[in-house]
């Protein structure tokens, strides 16, 4: 019964959003908690956007904190010279979605291993910049007492309440991708993803579904990035740089590129490592690392891809040939 | 031409000469690899790292005669080698796209060394220095430049004359270019494709450990110098073709040369930018980069 429940993505999404809003309400009375909580959420935010490129492209973009801290950046100085936050966000995670549009402009000719490749090097080039200009950035020293979003009425959004804003973005952030996925544009995303080739010549417009699943991606990055700053109240280009984008990477790997749920719950276990990790914080590093590996060597289809599918026999090895290293 | 910039210009090329030659080591190292087994290894940097901060602990905690202290940590690469390739690398020989599934492997290596050096000499001290192999200076004209620094850069470029060397007329190294070249067709004609494999990430490796050991003799260096030269490493790999060895030695001199000269009028982030930038350039025009065979 149960089972026959739980088996529909709706009560899935309603069971989900009960948790989102209930785990707030019941750690409300020990503000560390429920930040980690608030924290927690908005990374279940990033990993679906990351799955939708990740997951449902089969494009490994590791640009995608830099992207985030694009909006965040943007929204804070924005906010800054006078704009209501509430102005401001909308501006910065759009800002963000049309450079995730440009820089997703390579997946194009490139794939795999070198698509990679590329976007850590634009990834760098972002932290780079984030360093550099250090009048726009404050630099390495980062920004500080970022100032909460206002409510109508003068009041600002803090503590319980802007857990449950956060709660919402990650309820409705998975009831769209799920929309998507479910729609024919989620379709021809998996027809890019297994062949490009054979997607074109079915007469998938390739160009325009990666550039679209790029728009939206880098819009849960943007929106996500520009939520996370007054909620932390602190960025620096740390807060953007390469291993922020892995680890949100790894959450989705973790759970299972290409489900709904995988990487909601690699955001749930692995978004508060940090926090419990904060007597040991220098061994974080560590442990993130061993993760990668482990989930590249024992679980490369994630917790929910090896266990919800039964696990494929191996599909037929096929041997290295010449014009590998060219693809 | 006056001293001055007689001092210059001769300053500008023995650094760009040192550089070029410790990155072309380095590239090469990681062409190796790249090109037989078809692995990125982005932990090349950390292993570089790695080898410079053995070679600091030995002569500096242990009091080991410098020269021997670098022949001892280019030594230890090689079990360091075998380990990780009977633990983890030798499990995607056989996998279809495993060069994606190697680049975040080594994403992961890099991310746990990092984490180790942080703790461990992040805490010790900031900047790195050993002392020299070879004590006093020589004057080129008005320009003095220390022996030891001398020494480094002609060592690194007969290490590199030596791999050039191996990889062209020796046995193994005809036997590990079939294998760049096809796989299935090296097999057939006998070679043993897995035993070419272990090979070339042992001595890939073995090379990126000597340009961090030779890096170490002739300056002083901070933990940030890990992530910059693999950066380096992967720019000059992709621009002068992965796999290719000539590639890898030509571009790694260019890269030297750059980052003198850029150093003259600019800081070193510019440097970087340039490398990044070519990089992406040829990585959207021509991947198979400028000295594709």
């Amino acid at each position: 019964m149960i089972d026959r429940i739980l088996a529909s993505r709706q009560s899935q999404l309603a069971l989900f959003a009960l948790l989102a809003f209930a785990v707030p309400l019941l750690l409300s009375g020990n503000r560390y908690f429920a930040f980690i909580a608030g924290i927690t959420l908005v990374h279940v935010l990033w990993a679906s956007g990351m799955n939708l490129l990740y997951g449902y492209t089969g494009l490994m973009p590791l640009m995608f904190a830099g992207i985030a801290g694009i909006s965040s950046y943007l929204v804070v100085g924005l906010t800054s010279i006078g704009w209501s936050f509430w102005l401001a966000m909308p501006v910065g995670a759009l800002a963000a979605s049309l450079v995730g549009v440009v820089l997703g402009l390579p997946a194009l000719r490139l794939k795999g291993f070198y698509f990679t490749l590329c976007s850590l090097v634009i990834q760098t080039v972002i932290t780079l910049a984030f360093v550099y200009f250090v009048n726009l950035t404050n630099g390495d020293t980062g920004i500080s007492q970022i100032p909460l979003p206002t409510l109508p009425g003068g009041a600002s959004l803090h503590g319980l309440p802007y857990d449950l804003v956060l709660a919402a973005l990650a309820v409705i952030g998975v009831f769209v991708l799920i929309r998507l996925v479910d729609s024919g544009f989620g379709r021809r995303l998996i027809a890019v993803r297994e062949d490009d080739e054979l997607a074109e010549t079915l007469g998938i417009g390739v160009t325009r579904q990666k550039l679209t699943a790029f728009f939206v991606g880098s819009l849960y990055a943007g929106i996500g990035g520009a939520f996370y700053t007054p909620y932390v109240g602190f960025i620096s280009p740390r807060s953007f740089d390469v291993l922020i984008s892995l680890n949100v990477w790894l959450m989705v790997a973790f759970g299972g590129r290409g489900t709904i749920w995988g990487p909601v719950i690699g955001a749930v276990l692995l978004a508060p490592v940090p926090f419990l990790l904060q007597d040991y914080y220098m061994i974080k590093d560590v442990v993130y690392g061993l993760l990668i590996i482990g989930v590249i060597v024992l679980l490369p289809a994630g917790i929910v891809g090896g266990l919800v599918r039964r696990p494929k026999p191996d599909p037929e090895i096929v041997p290295a040939t010449v014009g590998e290293g060219a693809r | 031409m006056s001293d001055a910039t007689l001092i210059i210009l001769l300053s500008t090329l023995t650094t760009g000469l040192m550089l070029g030659v410790i990155f072309s080591l380095v590239a090469v190292g990681v062409t190796i690899i790249y090109g037989s087994i078809w692995m990125p290894n982005a932990a090349n940097g950390q292993f570089f790292l790695l080898a410079s901060l053995f070679v600091w602990s030995a002569t500096v905690s242990f009091g080991l005669h410098p020269a021997f202290a670098a022949l001892l940590v280019i030594g230890a690469s090689v079990p360091l080698s075998y380990l990780l390739e009977a633990t983890l690398v030798r499990r995607f020989y056989d996998v279809p796209n495993r060069n994606i599934s190697y680049f975040v492997l080594t994403l992961g290596i890099t991310q746990i060394l990092a984490g180790i050096f942080s703790i461990t000499y992040g805490v010790w001290s900031d900047q790195f220095q050993i002392p020299p192999i070879v004590a006093g200076v020589t004057m080129i004209g008005p320009f003095p430049i220390a022996n030891n620094r001398l020494a480094a850069m002609l060592i690194a470029g007969a290490l590199l004359a030596a791999l050039f060397a191996l990889l062209r007329y020796h046995k193994y190294g005809r036997a590990l270019r079939a294998v760049f070249q096809n796989r299935d067709a090296a097999a057939l004609r006998g070679v043993d494709v897995r035993g070419i494999y272990r090979m070339s990430f042992v001595l890939g490796n073995a090379v990126v450990f000597a340009g961090g050991v030779l890096f170490a003799c002739a300056y002083s260096f901070d933990l940030t110098v890990a992530w910059t030269m693999a950066i380096t490493a992967f720019a000059i790999m992709i621009i002068g073709g992965p796999g290719s060895v000539l590639g890898a030695l030509v571009i790694g001199i260019v890269f030297g040369f750059t980052q003198a000269i850029v150093s003259i009028f600019a800081s070193p982030t510019v440097a970087a930018f340039s490398y990044l930038g070519a990089m992406l350039v040829i990585l959207l025009f021509k991947p198979s980069g400028l000295f594709a065979r």
